[in-house]
C-alpha cells in the first residue's frame, strides 16, 4: 500500500496519472464525439432516432450514396483547391510580411501587432466585409481593378462559377495571413544572430543566408504552421456561409460547408457524418505532420 | 355500439375528467411555448397577455434562434423534452406531422369555436395539413409580389399604372428599364442556393402548371428559360445568384433596380429608404389569363404529440388565434386569415401595397408539404443555379432535379 502511494506521489504512478488525466479529457471531449460521428456514418439516422445510439446499421451505404451524387467529386476537388491555395497564399504572404518586419524598422513591432486585427475578427464579420468588397456591381475590389485598368467589366466574384471559390480563398488568405506572420516571426527571432554574422564573414550573400540558415532553422515552425493552416482551412465555414453559401451550383462548395448543409439544412445527419469522417482522415494526416514537426521543439 | 366505441368513450370520459381535475388545480398546468419571436414580435407578448388572464394555465416562453428551430426541436423531441407548443417554419411542418411528432388537432379544431379552418387562406392552411388531418394552425403568413419603381417607368416611357402582367411583358419592361450606364438593372430577385431560391422560383413553376412533383414539366422549363433570359441579358445583377431577397431589394430601394420581387417584410424599410414613387403588382403570369400562384412563407403553431396537456395547449392556441386581429396593428405581421381585414396604416404607399399582397395571398401555395422538403428544395436550387450559370440547359437541369426529387418521393 505504501509502495503504491509513494509510486503515485513520486514514480511510475505519478507519470501514469500525468498521462491519464489529459488522455481522459481528450477521450471524453474529443474522442467520444469523434467515435460517435464515425459510428453515425454507418447508420441510418433520422430526426427521430437522433436521441438513441442503437440505430439501424447500414454498412457502407452512406458512403456509396455519397459518391453516387454528382456533386461529390467536384466538392472534394474544390476542397483540395481551397486548402492548397489558402495555405499557399497565407504562408507566402505571411512569410513575406514576417521577413519584412524582421528587418526591425522603427515601429515594426507596433505595425506587426496591428496586422493581427484580421485574425482577431470573427469569421462572420470578415465574411460580411468581404461580401461587400467582392460584390459585383458596387464592390471595392472591382472598383480598384477597373480604375487601375486591369479589368474592363465587373467581375462577379461571388456569382461567377469561375471565381466564386477564389472569392472565398482571397478572404481566407487575408484572414489567416496575420496568424502565419506572427508564428513565423516568432520562429525567425529564435534563430541565433551569430549564425548570420558568421555566414556574413564567410561571404554568404543575403539569398544564401536565407536558403542555408533561415529556411533550415525554420523547418519545424514551417511544418507546424502548414499543418495548423490545413486544420484552420478545413474548419473555415463562416466565410462560405457569409460570401457564397457554397453557390452558384456548388462551384464554391467545400466539404465542411456541405457537411453542415446536409446535417442541418437537409437533416441528413448520416451523410453529414460521412463527409466529416472523410475530413477526419485529412485532418489526422495534418495532425501527424504537425506532431512530427513540433516533436523537435519539445525535445530541444 | 361495439366494445371498441365503449372503450373509446370511456377513455374520453376519463380524459375529460382528468382534464377537469387538472384545471381545477389551477397553478399546476404549465404549458411551454417555443418560438423565434423577439420581444417586439407576437409570441412573447401574447404569452404575457395570456398569463395575465389567470386561466389556470401558466405559459412559459422560450425564444429560439431561426437557425436552431428544427434541430433544437428534433433533439428535444427525440429525448422526450419537447415543449408543448412550437412555432415551426411552414415547409418543415410536414417533417414533424408525417412522423406523428405533432398532435392531430382535427377533432379539436372541428369542435372549436375560435379556430375555424374556413377562416384561413388556403395556402397557409394547407401547409399545416398532412394526410388530410390538421396538425397545426397558421401563425402568420407572407408572400411575394412585384415591386416597381414608378418614377423609372415614367422616365423610360412606360405607363406607371401598368406594371407588367405577363412574363413576356416583365422581360420586355426589364429590357427597357435596364440602364447599365446609370447602374440600373431592370429586375432584382433572388436565385440564391438556399431556401430563398426555391421560395422565389417555385411560384413561377406553379403558375405554368407545374409543381415540385413535376419540376421538369414544359411550363417549368419555360419559367427557368425566362429567368435565364433575364440573367443572360444582364437584366438582373449576376449577384442575384448569391444574394438573398433582403439584399436584392436593397438595390431596388437605392434605385439600382427598377423592379424587385419580394415580400411585405420589405415595406417598412422601403418607406424610409426609397426616395421615389413605387407600387406593388401581382406576380406576372405566363400568359394573360393563366393561373396565378405565389410563394407562402412564415410560421405555423403546432402541439407536440407527447404533450401532457393537449387540451390546455389547445386552449393556448385558441387564445393566440383569437388575437389574430392584433397581428398586423400591433406587430406588423400578416395574419393567415382571409376573414380579418388589414387596418389602414395611414401611409398610402403601404396601404396600396398591402392590398396587393392580400390579393396575392389568395393564390399563395405552400412548399410541399413534404417531410423531406429540404432535399426537394436543394434539388431545385441546384437546378436553378446550374441553368443560370450556363452549365446546363434549363431542360437538362430540371430533368436532373426531377430525378433527384423522384428518389426522395420514392
Amino acid at each position: 500500500m505504501k509502495r503504491l502511494l509513494s509510486s503515485i506521489t513520486d514514480g511510475k504512478g505519478f507519470d501514469i496519472a500525468l498521462v491519464a488525466f489529459p488522455l481522459g479529457y481528450l477521450f471524453l471531449m474529443s474522442g467520444l464525439p469523434l467515435l460517435y460521428n464515425v459510428v453515425m456514418s454507418f447508420q441510418e439516422v433520422d430526426m427521430f432516432s437522433l436521441g438513441s445510439f442503437w440505430r439501424p446499421f447500414v454498412g457502407l451505404k452512406n458512403y456509396r450514396d455519397l459518391f453516387a451524387q454528382p456533386e461529390t467529386l467536384p466538392i472534394l476537388y474544390n476542397t483540395g483547391i481551397f486548402v492548397a491555395a489558402s495555405i499557399a497564399g497565407q504562408f507566402l504572404l505571411g512569410f513575406g510580411l514576417a521577413l519584412f518586419f524582421w528587418t526591425n524598422f522603427p515601429g515594426a513591432s507596433w505595425l506587426r501587432g496591428l496586422f493581427l486585427v484580421s485574425w482577431v475578427m470573427p469569421g462572420l464579420v470578415v465574411g460580411a466585409i468581404w461580401n461587400w468588397i467582392l460584390s459585383g456591381d458596387f464592390g471595392v475590389l472591382n472598383f480598384l481593378l477597373r480604375e487601375t485598368g486591369i479589368i474592363d467589366g465587373n467581375i462577379f466574384w461571388r456569382s461567377d462559377p469561375n471565381f466564386s471559390l477564389w472569392a472565398v480563398i482571397i478572404a481566407n488568405i487575408w484572414l489567416g495571413m496575420a496568424f502565419n506572420m506572427i508564428l513565423l516571426s516568432v520562429g525567425l527571432s529564435a534563430i541565433p544572430k551569430d549564425l548570420y554574422e558568421a555566414a556574413e564573414l564567410d561571404g554568404a550573400n543575403a539569398f544564401q543566408r536565407f536558403w542555408t540558415i533561415t529556411l533550415p532553422m525554420m523547418r519545424s515552425t514551417i511544418g507546424a504552421i502548414i499543418s495548423l493552416g490545413l486544420i484552420f482551412t478545413l474548419q473555415q465555414f463562416d466565410l462560405f456561409a457569409a460570401i457564397t453559401s457554397g453557390g452558384p451550383n456548388n462551384s464554391s462548395n467545400v466539404t465542411q460547408y456541405w457537411a453542415w448543409d446536409l446535417s442541418f439544412r437537409q437533416y441528413d445527419f448520416a451523410k453529414g457524418a460521412t463527409i466529416s469522417v472523410i475530413m477526419i482522415v485529412f485532418v489526422m494526416f495534418a495532425s501527424v505532420v504537425y506532431v512530427r514537426s513540433t516533436r523537435h521543439e519539445v525535445r530541444g | 355500439m361495439g366494445i371498441r366505441n365503449l372503450v373509446v368513450m370511456g377513455a374520453f370520459a376519463l380524459a375529460s375528467v382528468s382534464a377537469f381535475a387538472v384545471s381545477a388545480k389551477a397553478e399546476d398546468v404549465t404549458i411551454s411555448v417555443w418560438s423565434l419571436d423577439r420581444d417586439i414580435q407576437p409570441a412573447p407578448n401574447l404569452v404575457a397577455d395570456f398569463n395575465k388572464q389567470n386561466t389556470g394555465i401558466k405559459v412559459e416562453y422560450r425564444q429560439i434562434q431561426f437557425d436552431d428551430v428544427v434541430s433544437e426541436a428534433m433533439r428535444a423531441y427525440s429525448t422526450g423534452q419537447a415543449p408543448d407548443i412550437i412555432a415551426i417554419d411552414n415547409p418543415e411542418h410536414a417533417l414533424f406531422s408525417s412522423r406523428g411528432a405533432f398532435l392531430d388537432l382535427t377533432d379539436m379544431i372541428a369542435k372549436s369555436t375560435v379556430i375555424k379552418t374556413a377562416n384561413y387562406f388556403p395556402g397557409p392552411l394547407a401547409s399545416t395539413v398532412w394526410d388530410g388531418k390538421n396538425y397545426g394552425v397558421p401563425k402568420a403568413t407572407n408572400t411575394i409580389a412585384l415591386y416597381y419603381n414608378k418614377d423609372m417607368f415614367k422616365a423610360k416611357g412606360l405607363d406607371p399604372n401598368k406594371p407588367p402582367q405577363t412574363w413576356a411583358e416583365l422581360v420586355e419592361d426589364a429590357r427597357k428599364l435596364t440602364d447599365p450606364a446609370a447602374n440600373v438593372y431592370g429586375l432584382a430577385f433572388s436565385a440564391k442556393a438556399s431556401e430563398e431560391g426555391t421560395f422565389q422560383f417555385l411560384p413561377w413553376v406553379q403558375m405554368a402548371g407545374g409543381g415540385y412533383e413535376n419540376i421538369n414539366s414544359e411550363g417549368a422549363v419555360k419559367a427557368l428559360d425566362v429567368w435565364k433570359t433575364i440573367m443572360d441579358e444582364k437584366l438582373a445583377s449576376p449577384d442575384t445568384l448569391t444574394r438573398g431577397q433582403w439584399d436584392s431589394t436593397g438595390t431596388f430601394n437605392s434605385g439600382n433596380a427598377a423592379m424587385a420581387i419580394s415580400g411585405p417584410w420589405e415595406l417598412d424599410r422601403m418607406l424610409t429608404e426609397a426616395k421615389f414613387d413605387w407600387g406593388v403588382a401581382l406576380l406576372p403570369v405566363p400568359e394573360a389569363g393563366a393561373e396565378r400562384s405565389s410563394a407562402m412563407g412564415d410560421f405555423n403553431w403546432a402541439i407536440f404529440a407527447n404533450t401532457q396537456h393537449p387540451a390546455e395547449a389547445f386552449k393556448v392556441l385558441e387564445y393566440f388565434t383569437s388575437q389574430d386581429n392584433r397581428m398586423f396593428s400591433d406587430f406588423g405581421q400578416l395574419p393567415a386569415r382571409s376573414d380579418i381585414a388589414i387596418p389602414a396604416t395611414g401611409k398610402p404607399l403601404k396601404d396600396e401595397a398591402l392590398k396587393v399582397f392580400i390579393e396575392q395571398l389568395k393564390f399563395a401555395k405552400p412548399r410541399g408539404p413534404h417531410p423531406e422538403w429540404p432535399k426537394i428544395s436543394k434539388a431545385i436550387q441546384d437546378a436553378i443555379q446550374a441553368a443560370l450559370t450556363g452549365q446546363m440547359s434549363s431542360k437538362e437541369a430540371l430533368d436532373q432535379a426531377a430525378e433527384k426529387i423522384k428518389a426522395v418521393l420514392g
